[in-house]
């Protein structure tokens, strides 16, 4: 009798391949090498699942964070990407928004892409340190609220959060501009030597500032009469 | 592999031809980025695999005529001996009038001598409005239909090479059911549809009066060659001579080649060499199983009804009532091969089988009443049963694809299997792995 199946002799199981296929399997190994210079980071800089916030602290994290993604070629939606996979407690168990943030600072920092949007209006957390040392010639974009210390160090980009941003917004920032669309919390701008921060909603409070231009509502209100420059 | 002899180009030709000038339509088909319509392709089709296509239609939307102007022009044969041949479906008609009659004359000296008609001379066979033939004397065309053997008196005469065109329009008065043997034998069915109220005014602009496939004196002269009582292989030569005629004068007129006989038996040869890929061939066994399969009865019969709480209520097999027979395959696949052929793609791929199957499954099925009142009110452009057969096609399709590399894999195993190795069926949740396992506990 003749073999119903003989067509299907000595047929290897070969998986079709359609070109989504090696689009989400390349996005996958992006972003699971993402993940694992993430969980380097921590493993260096929060062993005991406490990160304080020195000043020293940021910039030793922000140097591994760089380390860690040497190499990877990744997108502006590989760093969205990684935001969520954040969120989800059982892809990262441990989320420390500090470094966090760090992270994708380098991340952005070290984009391809000019401008970079993350739309991060769905996040349950917010997270710090977004826009830490953003350079010249970077637009990053953030849909969604955000933590504390947004924009520190920003180094001539421009930082544009579509929310509100918490405290110490664009503390230590040397050029550039960052613009909240919301409210901005206490300390903004402390220890700010240059740029501008532009907010849309209120700010809580104003740091010790000194240099660059702090707008309220579209009022110009460093440095004002009330508000002069602070001598360290 | 599709050999490029320029036979595409020819056939291609022809149907632009007739679309353009002859049967002007809207297109309703897709494949690869092609589109066409699906009365004239499968029409095409038909003409070159050699097929039987049962077109439906409201009156008046060119079912016939579509039919008419591919034989004339695949076969070279003029309009007028094409409307000659046609067989009219009417309640009184007769086998001698479709097949054949005494021949008066030497019937009065006392000789048995079967005058043959035209219908089963030719090969190009047009039954008009099928369903107005009663149910017995469909019965009388079986064997014709089905395997070119015309049997009258004591003689028989057999076609080595005919392709049959019926129409049939939608139940009314006058019409009666087409017997399941019957319609199972046709391999396609499609819709001549009405092309829009645009193209329609063009239609009605264009002359009755000229028809450049019509030609008197060519006409005549077939009719005497039909009308001698020569030897049949005799016949068909003298026919061919006619025919090759015929075809020069439609290239000098209408600048278009038809076939010659040995063209057309040249390209069959070809298209039954098309190989079928593996994709097409695990997805073809999946519609089959799920057109065959009954968990209970342990295949689907007709006089047997599917029960209710089956663990199979999701498959197509739940929803019909008869089980497809062995024709449905060779349809597909003679069809799928024709339009891979056609495509001068290098195989059939599943994109082939998955275009052909609705027309090729839309007459087989028996749905079930109660799926039948579900789904006639949705919104739809095909009539009823070639709808029905789109979707159930569409489904099998989807299930194929969230499945394919298991299946594969579980076909592969039963070779293996059915070879006497030590290997165990894998398991699955389609009627296809059951019948695998079936195949595998017979020869075991």
């Amino acid at each position: 009798m003749i073999n119903p199946f003989q067509e299907f002799k000595g047929r290897t199981s070969r998986r079709r391949e359609i070109p989504l296929d090696q689009i989400l399997r390349s996005k996958e190994e992006t972003l699971s090498r993402i993940l694992r210079g993430y969980e380097n980071l921590l493993k260096n800089e929060a062993k005991d699942l406490v990160w304080l916030m020195q000043y020293s602290t940021v910039i030793k994290a922000y140097t591994i964070a760089e380390e860690g993604i040497k190499g990877i070629e990744y997108t502006a939606e590989d760093i969205e990407e990684f935001c969520y996979a954040l969120d989800k407690t059982d892809q990262i168990p441990y989320l420390i928004t500090g470094p966090a943030g760090v992270y994708i600072s380098a991340l952005c920092n070290h984009a391809k892409e000019e401008e970079i949007v993350l739309r991060l209006q769905d996040l349950n957390v917010k997270i710090n340190l977004l826009g830490y040392r953003l350079p010249e010639g970077k637009r990053l974009v953030v849909e969604g609220n955000v933590g504390d210390f947004t924009g520190i160090g920003l180094d001539g980009g421009e930082l544009v959060i579509e929310g509100s941003a918490k405290n110490y917004t664009g503390a230590g920032m040397k050029r550039g501009k960052i613009v909240v669309k919301n409210n901005v919390g206490f300390n903004t701008g402390h220890g700010m030597t240059g740029g501008e921060i532009v907010v849309g909603g209120r700010i809580k409070g104003l740091g010790k500032i000194v240099g660059g231009k702090i707008y309220e509502r579209e009022h110009l209100i460093f440095p004002s009469e009330e508000m002069k420059p602070f001598f360290f | 592999m599709v050999s490029k002899d320029g036979y595409q180009e020819k056939i291609r030709r022809i149907y632009g031809f007739i679309s353009e000038n002859l049967y002007l339509n809207r297109p309703d088909l897709e494949i690869k980025g092609e589109y066409y319509n699906s009365a004239l392709l499968f029409g095409i089709l038909t003409a070159i695999y050699g097929g039987k296509e049962l077109i439906i239609g409201e009156p008046g939307l060119g079912k016939t005529t579509s039919a008419e102007y591919v034989g004339c022009l695949l076969y070279r044969y003029p309009l007028g001996i094409i409307w000659g041949s046609e067989v009219s479906g009417h309640p009184e008609q007769t086998e001698e009038k479709i097949v054949g009659r005494p021949h008066l004359g030497e019937l009065n000296k006392g000789n048995e001598v079967v005058v043959w008609s035209n219908f089963v001379q030719i090969p190009v066979k047009i039954v008009d409005e099928i369903n107005r033939l009663p149910e017995t004397k469909q019965s009388m065309i079986l064997d014709g239909v089905d395997r070119g053997n015309w049997e009258y008196l004591n003689e028989i005469l057999i076609n080595d090479e005919y392709v049959l065109f019926a129409t049939a329009n939608y139940q009314d008065r006058g019409t009666n059911t087409i017997i399941a043997p019957l319609v199972d034998r046709f391999d396609v069915l499609v819709e001549s549809r009405h092309p829009g109220p645009n193209i329609a005014f063009q239609i009605g602009r264009k002359s009755r009066l000229d028809n450049p496939l019509r030609h008197p004196e060519f006409e005549r002269r077939f009719h005497e060659v039909l009308r001698t009582h020569m030897p049949y292989d005799q016949k068909l030569r003298r026919l061919e001579e006619l025919c090759d005629l015929f075809g020069e004068y439609l290239m000098e007129t209408v600048g278009v080649e038809g076939l010659k006989k040995e063209e057309r038996q040249g390209i069959r040869e070809e298209l039954a060499k098309v190989p079928v890929d593996l994709d097409a061939n695990a997805f073809l066994r999946m519609v089959l199983a799920e057109f065959s399969f009954c968990h209970r009865y342990g295949q689907k019969r007709s006089v047997e009804q599917c029960t209710e709480g089956c663990h199979y209520t999701g498959y197509i097999c739940h929803h019909v009532k008869n089980c497809a027979s062995n024709r449905l395959p060779t349809s597909v696949i003679g069809y799928s091969q024709a339009l891979a052929w056609f495509l001068e793609d290098e195989e059939v791929d599943i994109e082939h089988v998955r275009m052909v199957l609705p027309f090729t499954l839309a007459h087989r099925v028996q749905w079930r009443d109660s799926y039948i009142s579900k789904k006639e009110g949705e919104g739809r452009n095909d009539p009823l049963q070639i709808y029905l057969a789109k979707e159930a096609t569409e489904e099998i399709f989807q299930r194929y694809n969230e499945q394919r590399d298991y299946l594969l894999e579980a076909l592969s195993v039963a070779y293996q299997a059915f070879e006497g190795e030590e290997v165990t069926p894998l398991e699955g949740d389609h009627p296809l792995y059951e019948e695998i396992k079936k195949d595998i506990g017979s020869r075991r």
